[in-house]
């Protein structure tokens, strides 16, 4: 098995909202290509929820299959 | 260079803010739990109440009750002695939070003066802050504004101050930036905001025992109805975030070329619970921290702009009062702060009230509360999507897009991204039902009085702890907020993302998704009894 290469060793960003941390960056450039898991990610989650909206609609007893 | 081999699953559990946001959250509720033993710890937290400099004859709103502390109007064993804090409760509440955060900052090893110091003045300006933002004229409605012997009022509600704490931060930290980077050692408004999620957890379970004294009130019909809301609201709510969050994705990545990490976290924060999603997203995902600031600002203010549209356009352009719990779910699933929601809620409810009783000259008068519970059950169901959302994204960075062919990315790797706070939120929240179902009978008459003692102790964290630590959370965020850099970092462009997704994708598809499921759902009349 291989290693880590060094650059993927360093320690992750933390995600801390400190001032010493917020530095002036341009997060809104340099978008990465779209990758086919993106597609997957989205569609899934789409998916997932046309499962919960039937399953929702059938269970819940105030839903409009029921009141209508 | 760091060593992650080294981490072990316990690592950082004493030296970073993620977890001192579950010691501190964790902690304070068990604290509370003492009033099941008839002691009450935690009754002295603080809370404010809406004031004006000259209350008129019997009305409210004395300055010198607006502060209060909260084992005044809750605490079983001790409200006599609560009852006499009265301001004093300010100083209470900051002697004890100094003392824990300072033990917090020494094992995180901060620079302990400079943190004392900063934590004070952050202190005090907060509750200098949360004092003015409940002049009535700021936080009353039209409906409670002429006990305080107004003919207006900005009708904000709590949300006012949450604005004017993150004003006033902002003036500090822009224009004056040496003060803000002497207090920056104790402006941590991702620890403020973890702490809050975790009372937030205490929210969630004090829910049932709130509904519980409702119930009884109201009666079996508003029972039923709550018991309706609750379960028509938590599956409106999957089906809105799963349709949410890919929704704003696809719109910041493909209309606005957003990078990968920075969509995802505008997606939490359009679509679940603005910053504390923009905040857990962003540890997820380790998306740069400036990105979790620029959403939680945004979130911030399109919360307010929703506050002042929303509940007039429901009211009156639809659902109107043929559907008000549609036009309530849908306005939990639309604005994205507890407070702005709870507040939009609330007035909305007011209006519609008014609206169905001059509609039919009295014959139809709901009871208050109703619309607003509407709104609060989708919100708090968002909430618990938090963690759990948090939780996948971090699967997927970590073994989609971070992983690299013939790499091994350790499993460990998923337990050290997972959001730590979440434990406490979970765990505060599970502790609570289980008392309710328990030894709460899930809410029999005979159970009532156990009850009364963990409402006693539940309602100074879910309300006073929880709404403290979000004032000190705006009020860091803007200290620490520097527009300057913010607009290097082209901040204009993610104002107009959040406005397409806002009212082009979430506003639209939440009224959608509350019509399917709240739609004809009546609230009870009680104007035979009040007449």
């Amino acid at each position: 098995m291989k290693e880590m290469p060094e650059e993927t060793k360093k320690e992750p960003a933390s995600g801390s909202l400190t001032g010493a941390a917020l530095e002036a960056e341009d997060v809104l450039a340099g978008a990465e290509p779209w990758e086919p898991v993106e597609t997957k990610l989205v569609v899934w989650s789409l998916v997932i929820a046309a499962v919960a909206l039937i399953i929702g609609l059938i269970v819940v007893p105030t839903s409009i299959l029921h009141t209508s | 260079m760091t060593d992650l081999s080294n981490r072990r699953w316990y690592s950082g559990m004493l030296t970073q803010e993620d977890w001192w946001a579950v010691w501190l959250g964790v902690g304070f509720f068990f604290l509370s739990l003492f009033n099941l033993a008839g002691i009450d710890l935690v009754g002295w937290i603080t809370y404010p109440t809406k004031w004006v400099l000259h209350p008129p004859e019997g009305g409210k709103g004395a300055v010198s009750h607006a502060f209060y502390a909260l084992g005044k109007k809750y605490s079983v064993t001790a409200k006599g002695f609560y009852k006499g804090l009265g301001w004093w409760s300010v100083l209470w509440t900051y002697v004890v939070f100094t003392i824990a955060t300072c033990i917090g900052a020494a094992f995180m090893r901060w620079n302990m003066k400079r943190f004392f110091t900063g934590w004070t003045i952050i202190y005090f300006l907060t509750i200098a802050t949360w004092f003015v933002g409940h002049h009535a004229f700021i936080a009353a409605n039209k409906i409670n504004m002429k006990q305080y012997g107004l003919n207006f009022a900005l009708s904000l509600g709590g949300g006012g101050s949450f604005i004017l704490a993150l004003i006033v931060g902002l003036v500090i930290g822009n224009f004056f930036k040496p003060f803000a980077n002497y207090l920056s050692e104790a402006a941590k408004p991702e620890w403020y905001i973890k702490t809050a999620i975790v009372t937030l957890g205490v929210k969630l379970g004090y829910l049932p025992i709130k509904l519980a004294g409702f119930s009884h009130k109201l009666g079996k019909e508003a029972a039923s109805l709550t018991f309706d809301l609750f379960v028509a609201g938590a599956a409106a709510t999957v089906v809105a975030y799963l349709v949410f969050w890919p929704g704003v994705y696809v719109i910041s990545r493909r209309l606005f070329k957003l990078p990968r990490k920075t969509a995802a976290v505008l997606g939490s924060g359009i679509s679940i619970c603005g910053v504390s999603a923009a905040v857990a997203t962003g540890g997820a995902v380790r998306a740069k921290p400036v990105v979790s600031i620029m959403v939680s600002a945004l979130v911030v203010v399109w919360a307010v702009i929703e506050l002042v549209i929303l509940p007039g356009f429901f009211t009156h352009v639809w659902p109107g009062t043929n559907d008000p719990l549609v036009a309530g779910a849908a306005m939990g699933m639309s604005v994205k702060t507890d407070g702005a929601d709870a507040a939009a809620g609330e007035l909305m409810d007011e209006f519609m009230r008014n609206k169905i009783e001059s509609e039919t000259d009295g014959a139809v008068i709901w009871p208050s509360g109703i619309i607003t519970a509407s709104a609060v059950m989708t919100k708090v169901w968002i909430d618990m999507f938090i963690g759990i959302w948090a939780f996948v994204l971090a699967l997927v960075w970590v073994y989609k897009f971070e992983r690299r062919k013939g790499e091994r990315v350790p499993v460990s790797e998923v337990w050290h991204r997972f959001p730590k706070f979440v434990i406490g939120y979970f765990f505060c929240w599970f502790f609570l039902l289980a008392l309710y179902f328990g030894p709460g009978q899930s809410g029999a008459a005979e159970a009532m009085p156990f009850l009364k003692t963990v409402k006693a102790g539940a309602v100074p964290i879910e309300k006073g702890m929880r709404k403290l630590f979000f004032m000190l959370t705006f009020m860091s965020l803007g200290i620490i907020t520097d527009f300057k850099k913010l607009k290097e970092a082209q901040f204009g462009k993610m104002v107009w993302v959040y406005f397409v997704a806002l009212f082009g994708f979430i506003i639209p598809v939440a009224i959608v998704i509350a019509y399917l499921f709240h739609h004809g759902m009546q609230i009870p009349n009680i104007a035979g009894f009040v007449k």
